[in-house]
């Protein structure tokens, strides 16, 4: 697909089909953009604050753990699987990280190394995580949706009890300045975890655009049979995939345990359907060979845009999620409507 | 009809026009915007309190920014940045963590709004906030200690059990805490038998009082740390030909907490004895006049405490309209 | 005789294009009518709208003197028309008699029940009819590809089927299994039904069919009775021009050194003490049956399969517990029999599948990979194989006829110039011209020094290449033939085991 982006204004003139317009936008790599853009100018009128700084920053923030998360998740799904141990890592990696640097009966509390061993421990965790997760996967030829499932409910539950060794209360807190300040400080005006995230994205996409592991992982969501007779070291590849996505819940578990100051074992708990659903709004494909990070951007944004708005209108959690179910569900059916459209083109 | 460019560019910006005009209509009234961001509704004693809140808001021309966080500290703390953004004139919040609410605090800080904790405190922090709380141990003690006369008339030795709340919450620990010191007074009348954990797991709390009544089938003194244990205690009690009322041979004498709409029923019924109340009225009274202060400069102190009440057999007349969960009953069942 | 369908002028445009041009064929009753061409022939257009799943744009077609216009699948099967595909359309996990019935289960008179007995009574007859030895309630899984087929000819009956088309029926089939087919095929012409067979093997055409008639670019290039037409006028009236010989001769002779050296080589149940050797220059045939391990043979060697002991050796090294990388590290390619399956990903472009065996050849700066260069190399592979379109970039595998996709798999294999080259059913659906394009380029690659491992269930085909045919069955080799004695008996004696385990012949 050519990035035929769809620069037309509203009423362009019209001698073109308006359906072959249509049939141009809804193919265009930037149709989830578009949908963002004709959604801010919607809800304006409802809630003006949506265009503030403040709103657009909150929006940034907020939207940096889920977009590392479901970058990490996107490799995954691109290989025709499913992560969906990535919250139950947050939550680990969250309360192992805290326990080590906690300045209350922390493992390396007042330590000069307490920040840097702890952030190596929370990678550590994501990075274990995954590698049971890719070796179930690979070795033992078991369904990721089955083992990370089981992954997730084993590790939340060990988060949860992880704590009452390490905390009187249900969470560690007393994290060290240096730590939270991750979340709060900035370079240049552009803050911490916009710029990790970035750079992680900017990784991310080189990695599946333009290196060999990329072509690797497209190949096998496609086709392992066909991959693996062509060379491609199909196992190696699935495990790298996960070992991503759990290295990238690392990461968000920084970004949460940072903002929150608070090494909490439910952090991340119920993000899992907004990654997977904000990862397929960017229309990745949940049957693998077909998937881009900057799809994986725009869908971040437009789940994060509708959540925000739907905050700031003051609607109710549960109002929130069914709009959200709604939102995921019309962008399953565009997908196969896109994916008509370019079979019959 | 075909629409030509012109009249569709000018009918779209009436349009939106005419809806921006509107919603700034509405913000043009000067009403206040109050956030309120509650953790769950997990039992009808948040329900009310939620209930109440809205009520007594709208009575003073407050508008209500809701949202509920579903015990999700991430999206409470996103909950707080959204209403700060709106630039609403309080936050009354029920945390989801006592920890984790520490950088919302800390925002609100920043943007000058005053911040209400409901029901629960936060953990110390150099943050300013208020928190409303209920005195757990004093409500607990005046209950259970009217419950204990009623033992001591009797001329009966009694053995007790008491239904613990989740240890990692510091409102289970204070009212474990005022059973404990009242029960201490009548020491040579009341033996505790059975110290129940439930983790507020109701399962957990019906499966340990059956346990209990089994291995001490002489057990005729109860104190529950939550009145949304009820339907499982009277199911035990029943299972163990110990549900009878006040006056009846074999009643257990039962202490109920918070003042549920059960409650009120069983007490109007006679099968309990005593009820430790949480005054939500009161509370909800304490945390709006909090954030009025705060508005206007006073000073306010960190920790506002409700005193309840217990209310018993002998003052349930004169105290049930106090009562949140009369109030609510008597809705369901008027007349 | 009687006239069951009558074809005239049948004529078909899709968006502008003419593909079918007033083509016109007929069939007798109880004869069998073979329709050969190569692939964009007209052979399947005309095939759907037989079955009503296209409409003419013009022509007549007329059923036992009937006007028959079905405008619908529904409605040629209710004329009586029956397809027999390529692919079948079975149901694996249901009973031979439920896939019979799965359209019209009979009911215990108004209850909505089934009526199990009277089912199994007509799957008996009708199992019967076709000579397959199975119970009604075994399940279609439990039966090879070529008794599937016979389930497929049962349902065709089940209907009442009066003209029955068969797509490529023996694409699949072991050779007992297709002489079966054809006395089934006998036996239904017996009973007055009629048949067009399709297919591109045409020496199956000429055993089955009592006329031919051959479609070239939507035309009708000729039609005769059986006796007076042979194989290479066939040829010769798909491609438009005489063909002198399929096979191109090859100007080099094997040379000496060894390129691949085989002994001992185990596996229970699969392969049984192989030892054989290709040298450089040389195209050896593997002839045998399916399931004989000639597959699973190259499966090993490109370290796909495991194998309990035995060495292989490519230039004199050893390849030690072989799998794909480092095979193809020593120089080793395999095309494979499954071409949709496992050759190809059909979602990727052209250019995306050629050069995915050969990814650190395109890298640019950094291992980065050079899209202008991905594009480049496969246009360029793309013109030496003589594909129909230059458009590899934006052009999705899938969306190429079999012989391109074939010309693709070929091309993302040369790129590595490989030493050895397992070819397996490198011609499998693929057309005459496609063919000979293939049969080109194995010819080049040997020229230039490769060696070549041909595994092919036409002996035509393993004759007219190779240098050397071995035979294999049950796993052990039975037989070696060099070029000067070649002789198709004995090759089919040898592939088929019947002749036990003789000497080899040097």
């Amino acid at each position: 697909m050519s990035p035929s982006a769809s620069t037309d204004t509203p009423a362009a003139p019209a001698d073109r089909p308006r359906a072959l317009r249509l049939a141009k936008l809804l193919l265009s790599e930037y149709f989830v953009l578009v949908l963002c853009v004709v959604y801010v100018a919607a809800i304006y009128p409802f809630v003006p604050e949506i265009l503030t700084w403040q709103v657009a920053s909150n929006i940034l923030g907020d939207m940096m753990p889920l977009l590392v998360v479901a970058i990490g998740q996107t490799f995954v799904l691109i290989i025709a699987g499913i992560d969906l141990s990535i919250t139950a890592i947050i939550s680990m990696a969250a309360v192992v990280g805290a326990s080590v640097m906690t300045g209350t009966n922390g493992y390396l509390s007042g330590s000069a190394v307490a920040v840097p061993a702890a952030i190596l421990a929370m990678l550590a965790v994501g990075v274990a995580v995954g590698a049971i997760n890719g070796l179930s996967v690979v070795r033992l030829n078991m369904p990721s949706f089955i083992v990370t499932l089981a992954t997730r409910m084993f590790f939340a539950g060990l988060a949860i009890w992880y704590v009452t060794f390490h905390s009187t209360s249900s969470s560690i807190a007393d994290l060290p300045a240096s730590f939270t300040a991750f979340a709060t400080g900035s370079v240049l005006g552009v803050p911490y975890t916009v710029a990790l995230a970035f750079a992680i994205g900017v990784a991310a996409h080189v990695l599946l655009s333009r290196t060999q592991f990329g072509r690797w992982v497209y190949a096998v969501g496609a086709n392992p049979a066909a991959a693996r007779i062509s060379g491609v070291p199909v196992g190696r590849t699935i495990m790298l995939t996960f070992l991503i996505s759990g290295a990238c819940a690392s990461v968000a578990a920084m970004m949460y345990a940072s903002r929150m100051q608070t090494g909490s074992p439910i952090a991340g708990e119920n993000i899992l359907l907004d990654v997977i659903g904000a990862v397929v709004i960017g229309g990745t494909s949940l049957f693998g060979g077909k998937g881009k990070i900057v799809w994986t951007v725009f869908g971040v944004l437009f789940l994060l845009l509708i959540d925000t708005s739907m905050k700031l209108l003051g609607s109710s959690l549960f109002m929130i999620y069914i709009i959200k179910g709604g939102v995921i569900l019309l962008a399953a059916t565009v997908d196969t409507f896109r994916h008509h459209l370019l079979v019959n083109r | 009809m075909a629409l030509t460019r012109r009249e569709f560019t000018v009918a779209t910006l009436a349009g939106l026009a005419a809806t921006s005009g509107m919603t700034l209509a509405v913000r043009a009234q000067g009403t206040k915007t109050i956030a309120v961001l509650f953790d769950g509704l997990y039992s009808e004693f948040w329900v009310a309190g939620i209930q109440i809140i809205r009520e007594d808001l709208k009575k003073r021309g407050f508008e209500i920014m809701e949202a509920i966080s579903d015990q999700d500290d991430n999206k409470q703390f996103e909950q707080v940045r959204a209403a700060i953004a709106r630039k609403v004139d309080g936050i009354i919040i029920v945390q989801t963590d006592s920890n984790a609410v520490i950088p919302a605090i800390k925002a609100a800080n920043d943007a000058k709004i005053p911040m209400v904790h409901f029901n629960r405190p936060p953990a110390k922090t150099d943050a300013f906030s208020v928190a409303i709380q209920a005195d757990n141990q004093k409500i607990a003690r005046d209950a259970v200690t009217y419950a204990c006369e009623v033992a001591k008339q009797s001329g009966k030795k009694h053995k007790a059990a008491i239904l613990i709340g989740d240890l990692g919450d510091p409102n289970a620990i204070q009212r474990r805490d005022g059973f404990e010191e009242a029960v201490a007074q009548f020491a040579d009348t009341i033996e505790v038998v059975a110290k129940i954990p439930t983790e507020w797991n109701a399962d957990t709390a019906f499966a340990g009082l059956t346990n209990a009544l089994q291995a001490n089938p002489d057990i005729s003194f109860l104190f529950t740390s939550s009145d949304f244990l009820i339907p499982q205690i009277q199911q035990a009690l029943k299972s163990a030909d110990k549900w009878h009322k006040v006056g009846e041979d074999g009643h257990v004498i039962f202490t109920g907490f918070d003042g549920f709409p059960d409650a009120y029923a069983l007490m109007k019924d006679g099968y309990m004895d005593a009820c430790g109340v949480q005054n939500l009225f009161y509370e909800t009274e304490l945390a709006i006049q909090a954030i009025l202060d705060l508005q206007e400069g006073k000073e306010v102190d960190r920790l506002l405490l409700d005193p309840g009440f217990a209310i018993t057999q002998a003052n349930m007349e004169e105290k049930a309209p106090e009562m949140w969960g009369y109030v609510l009953w008597k809705e369901k069942n008027p007349g | 005789m009687a006239t069951l369908l009558e074809v005239e002028g049948l004529t078909k445009s899709f968006f502008g294009v003419t593909v079918l041009h007033g083509v016109g064929f007929s069939v007798e009753k109880g004869k069998a009518l073979g329709l050969v061409g190569e692939n964009g022939s007209g052979k399947s257009t005309s095939m759907n709208i037989l079955g009503g799943i296209h409409q003419p744009s013009a022509g007549s077609m007329r059923l036992d003197g009937v006007p028959y216009a079905p405008a619908s699948p529904k409605e040629a099967t209710a004329a009586g028309i029956a397809f027999i595909h390529q692919e079948l359309n079975l149901f694996p996990n249901l009973t031979i008699e439920e896939n019979l019935f799965i359209d019209s289960f009979p009911h215990r008179g108004v209850l909505p029940f089934i009526n199990r007995a009277r089912i199994r009574r007509q799957t008996e007859e009708l199992l019967s009819q076709v000579d397959l030895p199975h119970r009604p309630s075994t399940p279609v899984s439990k039966l090879s590809q070529g008794e599937r087929q016979l389930v497929e000819i049962a349902k065709a009956l089940s209907r009442n089927a009066r003209l029955i088309i068969f797509d490529e029926p023996t694409t699949s089939l072991t050779r007992p299994e297709v002489e079966r087919l054809f006395a089934i095929i006998a036996r239904l012409k017996a009973r007055g039904i009629g048949i067009i067979y399709i297919s591109h093997a045409l020496e199956d055409v000429m055993a089955v069919c009592d006329d031919i008639t051959v479609l070239r670019d939507g035309h009708v290039a000729g039609s005769a009775a059986r006796g007076e037409i042979d194989v290479q006028r066939i040829i010769a009236l798909m491609v438009g021009r005489s063909i002198d010989a399929i096979y191109p001769e090859r100007s080099v002779k094997p040379k000496d050194d060894v390129v691949l050296s085989v002994s001992g080589l185990s596996q229970p149940g699969v392969a049984k003490d192989i030892g054989f050797e290709i040298r450089a220059g040389e195209v050896v045939g593997l002839a045998g049956l399916m399931g004989s391990g000639r597959s699973e043979l190259a499966r090993m060697l490109f370290g796909l399969d495991r194998f309990a002991r035995g060495e292989i050796r490519i230039d004199g090294k050893p390849l030690v517990d072989p799998t794909p990388a480092t095979a193809m590290a020593a120089g080793v390619a395999f095309l494979t029999e499954d071409r949709r399956g496992e050759g190809l990903i059909m979602d990727f472009t052209i250019a995306e599948n050629m050069v995915l065996a050969s990814l650190p050849t395109v890298a640019g700066a950094l291992g980065l990979i050079d899209r202008g260069r991905i594009s480049a190399v496969a246009a360029d592979m793309g013109r030496a194989m003589h594909l129909s379109t230059t458009k590899v970039d934006d052009t999705l595998v899938k969306h190429l006829s079999g012989g391109n996709q074939q010309k693709v798999v070929i091309g993302k294999w040369l790129r590595r110039r490989p030493r050895l080259f397992i070819l397996d059913e490198p011609t499998r659906g693929i057309d005459v011209g496609a063919k000979q394009e293939v049969y080109r380029i194995v010819n080049g690659l040997v020229e230039a020094g490769s060696a070549v491992l041909l595994i092919s269930s036409e002996i035509e085909e393993l004759i007219g290449l190779s240098d050397r045919i071995l035979t294999i069955s049950r796993g052990e080799l039975t037989g070696s033939f060099a070029r000067g004695d070649f002789d198709r008996e004995a090759i089919m004696t040898a592939a088929t085991g019947l002749a036990g385990a003789t000497e080899m012949r040097a």
